[in-house]
């Protein structure tokens, strides 16, 4: 199926959870913060929170950066 | 320096009153050697899209967040909407509940939007997070932010990335005079004298990244800045000699040799 990920067209496994996603992006998921269709996902339900296509989805962590 | 001149906002408590960024530097390592070297304790960072293409490391991967408090900023929000946003969302990756607030008027000047900054100050205090907020060096405006609840008021110096220094000290001195939170200066420190200016002046702390990261040796100028950080606040506790215009001897008239 297919979901848009920071912006872009991204094709997952039918059915993954967002762990799954996560997984397979390579992303350590102590260093995210999650939003599913603009809601917020708390860390302890990407397991139980499975994907349907075209959910759009914004994954954030961390750069450098220290003013604009 | 007795132990207890500590920098302190929202009940934490810091040695350093330096705070660095984590940008701008050419490489993670150079980055990682100065952070060690100002001695900071808090270093910003921003908040961004994890790139899925990625190559390159993690920044985090260079950031022992054991040893310093991460202040996750809101660079490059224009309106206090998306600031709230952005800090939601930071503080949802679990490793701070700390924002440095910045919400850009121009973006020439990088100067902040006043009204829109109070906003997401306003906000952002009643979501619980601790509100650092880089305002300009406005008396009335840092009165504002911390009426909000902003833990600390951190005026600019000059604009950001700009080198100039402490271009308007005396707002900087009324800013200090009425503020019950700590001062922080947020931007313009060019070189080592600039830090020591903000905190001879009895500013609380100083943050800054383009002077060090932008010269040609960031770990020496890191630590650099350390000195002067520390050489300001000790001129400020110890009480400057006032300015005269005419001289006044230093040795003793009497006993001269005739």
């Amino acid at each position: 199926m297919e979901l848009i990920v920071n912006g872009k067209r991204r094709e997952v496994t039918d059915g993954a959870s967002l762990t799954v996603l996560l997984n397979e992006l390579n992303i350590n998921p102590l260093r995210v913060a999650v939003q599913l269709n603009l809601e917020i996902v708390k860390r302890e339900r990407y397991g139980k929170t499975v994907l349907k296509a075209g959910d759009r989805l914004e994954i954030i962590t961390f750069m450098a950066g220290g003013a604009e | 320096m007795e132990k207890s001149d500590v920098l302190t906002f929202a009940g934490r408590r810091f040695r350093s009153r330096l705070i660095v960024g984590t940008g701008k530097y050419p490489d993670y390592l150079s980055m990682q050697r100065a952070h060690d070297a100002s001695g900071a304790e808090i270093v910003t960072v921003a908040v961004r899209r994890v790139n899925l293409d990625r190559t390159q490391e993690s920044l985090l991967d260079y950031i022992d967040t054991k040893r310093y408090t991460l202040l996750p900023n809101t660079a490059g929000c224009y309106t206090a909407e998306e600031a709230i946003k952005t800090a939601i969302l930071a503080r949802e990756v679990g490793l701070s509940d700390l924002v440095k607030l910045e919400v850009i008027g121009d973006q020439r000047t990088l100067f902040p939007d006043n009204e829109e900054l109070l906003n997401a100050t306003r906000v952002l205090v009643k979501e619980g997070f601790v509100v650092l907020p880089y305002t300009n060096d406005d008396p009335v405006m840092a009165k504002k932010l911390e009426d909000a609840g902003a833990a600390a008021v951190m005026p600019l110096g000059a604009p950001i990335g700009s080198g100039l220094g402490i271009r308007n000290p005396y707002n900087i001195k009324i800013i200090l005079e009425t503020a019950r939170v700590p001062v922080i200066v947020d931007a313009g420190v060019g070189t080592a004298s600039d830090a020591a200016i903000a905190m001879e002046l009895g500013c609380d702390g100083v943050l800054m990244n383009t002077g060090i990261a932008g010269a040609k040796d960031p770990v020496a100028m890191a630590e650099a800045m350390r000195h002067a950080v520390l050489a300001g606040r000790l001129a400020y506790l110890a009480g400057r000699i006032p300015k005269k215009l005419y001289a006044t001897a230093s040795s003793p008239l009497e006993g001269m040799i005739e």
